[in-house]
């Protein structure tokens, strides 16, 4: 398939791709602004304060106030990128980013980190309704990218969307799944391997399971579809709906709450398009998250991980006998498998 | 402002009264309190230190943008005849300031918001290279409940946003009644001194103490508030002791003696 090569797992892994993806941009783009709320160097945004500190702008734990401010810079020809982690970024200014951005459609480009249950701190700092809060409000773009591949790209991609955007990262070590060819769209989901039986939907850190999790169901003998969907909203239905009308049972993946999400998304148009298939959504199940150290044991207590897709689609298939089970690749430091 | 200048105020004032109830008549209630306890800030504003083709105008709370919509026609920024819209199905002078209220650079409904858009349009003037231009923003005391506010007055005295003035009309009044029976915002003006601000805290319908207080607050290289204390009743003897001053029950015959009352004084 054109654009959609992958990399061989273990994927190899890069530290700050958003952090050097934004100040390259930004050099070529004098009204960018780089606005963060105390999560400076958590955000990656350490960068663009040494590059360019004229265009860097401290606002403090005063998320409300970051928010309407930036509204209020965009009107005047300014593209602000907002930075701090997903929970802090939508939860507490939500009435901000309503008011102060989405309504006058302002292109205010909101990125959080730490998405769903990447983060071990505990549901204080787990964005796992980050999706649902940004997708229900008019004019927003909510992008949930997958690797350091899709980083790169959206980066320059989202710049010239006339409304406000919502980019949700994982931070650290970002895995490199796609090679260098990946086409990055805002528009299009894409198709990276066709199958009849199952459709695996996708977005974010989960697109990396699934694709696991395709291989362990294709060894088996299931013929799988895996679905690139790095855009939540517009979501791109048309592909959404060919890739399920050609599946016999469909299974979205997200690193988020079941309610609100890609997940949701998916089952309404499903609906709408009148396909009676089966659906299941692997994401938190209308839980918060306790208990952890570190995020693999928070993906495996809470359900997402990629033997729970392969246990899924063995179960919604009726597949006799034990499903197969995921062979586990080991990753060495500055490397990256999925849980 | 000489004495004539703070006269002719006054009397633009009582204009934007006239002009608020007429907008509120037809509805029979409405944000005539705003208009009322606001018409001298916004006629000494307009009338002597607000350029709109060189400065920013701020209308924190939504529900006073009756105010800036009846003070616009002498600004050159409204056609007055436009103000008989005001509230009216399908009009863009909604009763509660949108995205389409004109007039203004910024105002919004839900509260608190605006200061953080003034600095927002500070920042912008400073980081375009505009050194002349002000931003006036307009914010309410009732709005100092929201933490939002304090947020913005913090960012702006951190980064020194001398352009910034803020116009406060104290007028006591929120929804569930006087604003110092819910909440003791008192002392408002060492408050905003203690955030870094310079505050001028004078009677908010004495128009030569306004256009003084509002000279200094442009002077001075702080962002800075000028408080004006102000009543919802202000300036309308016809309205009775206990009218509610965030929602004003306007009635025909209390509609007709109110303009009665201001077209004779401004007949004088």
């Amino acid at each position: 398939m054109p654009g959609s090569s992958l990399n061989r797992q273990p994927y190899q892994t890069v530290i700050k791709p958003y952090g050097r993806a934004l100040v390259d941009l930004a050099r070529e783009r004098p009204e960018i602004l780089c606005l963060t709320g105390d999560l400076t160097r958590q955000t990656e945004v350490d960068l663009f304060q040494e590059e360019i500190p004229g265009r860097f702008i401290h606002c403090g734990m005063a998320e409300a106030n970051m928010i309407s401010m930036a509204g209020a810079l965009a009107r005047r020809g300014f593209l602000p990128f907002v930075h701090t982690f997903g929970v802090f970024a939508t939860r507490r200014p939500l009435d901000q980013i309503i008011n102060s951005v989405a309504y006058p459609r302002l292109p205010v480009r909101i990125v959080g980190f730490m998405p769903g249950v990447s983060s071990p701190g505990g549901p204080s700092h787990q964005a796992i309704d980050d999706v649902a809060l940004m997708r229900a409000i008019p004019n927003m773009t909510v992008v949930d990218v997958a690797d350091a591949t899709q980083v790169r790209a959206a980066v320059p991609a989202i710049a010239d969307v006339p409304g406000p955007v919502y980019l949700r990262l994982k931070r650290g070590e970002i895995p490199v799944m796609f090679a260098p060819d990946h086409e990055f769209s805002l528009t299009r989901a894409q198709l990276l391997s066709e199958g009849g039986d199952v459709a695996l939907i996708a977005s974010g850190m989960m697109l990396i399971a699934a694709v696991s999790a395709a291989g362990a169901l294709g060894a088996a003998g299931v013929g799988v579809s895996v679905l690139n969907v790095p855009v939540i909203k517009p979501l791109d239905t048309a592909t959404v709906t060919r890739v399920v009308r050609g599946a016999a049972a469909v299974i979205t993946a997200e690193n988020h709450s079941v309610i609100g999400g890609l997940g949701s998304a998916v089952a309404e148009t499903i609906a709408e398009a009148g396909l009676g298939r089966p659906l299941r959504r692997i994401g938190l199940r209308d839980t918060f998250a306790e208990g952890a150290r570190t995020a693999p044991f928070l993906f495996r207590k809470y359900g997402l991980g990629t033997q729970d897709i392969v246990d899924c689609a063995w179960d919604l298939l009726h597949r006799d006998g034990p499903p197969p089970l995921v062979p586990a690749i080991e990753a060495a430091e500055g490397e990256y498998a999925p849980v | 402002m000489t004495a004539m200048d703070a006269r002719a105020a006054a009397r633009y004032a009582d204009v934007i009264r006239l002009r608020a109830v007429r907008m509120v008549a037809p509805h029979g209630f409405g944000y005539l309190g705003q208009a009322l306890s606001s018409a001298e800030l916004f006629a000494v504003l307009y009338a002597g230190h607000y350029d709109p083709g060189r400065d920013s105008l701020v209308v924190s709370p939504g529900h006073y943008i009756i105010a800036a919509f009846a003070a616009a026609p002498e600004a050159g920024l409204l056609d007055e005849e436009s103000l008989a819209s005001y509230g009216l199905d399908d009009s863009a002078l909604e009763a509660i300031g949108t995205e389409r209220s004109p007039a203004v650079d910024l105002t919004g409904g839900s509260l608190g918001m605006g200061l953080s858009g003034a600095v927002g349009l500070a920042l912008a003037d400073r980081l375009q290279e505009r050194p002349a231009a002000r931003v006036f923003a307009l914010v309410s005391d009732g709005e100092l409940e929201e933490g939002q506010v304090w947020e913005a007055a913090m960012f702006a005295a951190h980064h020194r946003l001398g352009s910034l003035t803020v116009l406060l009309d104290a007028n006591d009044s929120q929804v569930d009644g006087p604003v110092s029976s819910i909440t003791t915002l008192e002392p408002i003006a060492a408050k905003w001194e203690s955030f870094g601000w310079a505050a001028f805290d004078v009677d908010g319908h004495d128009t030569v103490a306004l256009d003084a207080a509002l000279r200094a607050a442009v002077a001075d290289p702080r962002p800075a508030v000028v408080i004006g204390r102000t009543s919802t009743r202000h300036g309308l003897s016809v309205l009775p002791e206990g009218a509610d001053g965030h929602f004003i029950k306007l009635p025909a015959d209390l509609a007709e003696a109110a303009v009665k009352e201001l077209e004779a004084r401004l007949a004088r």
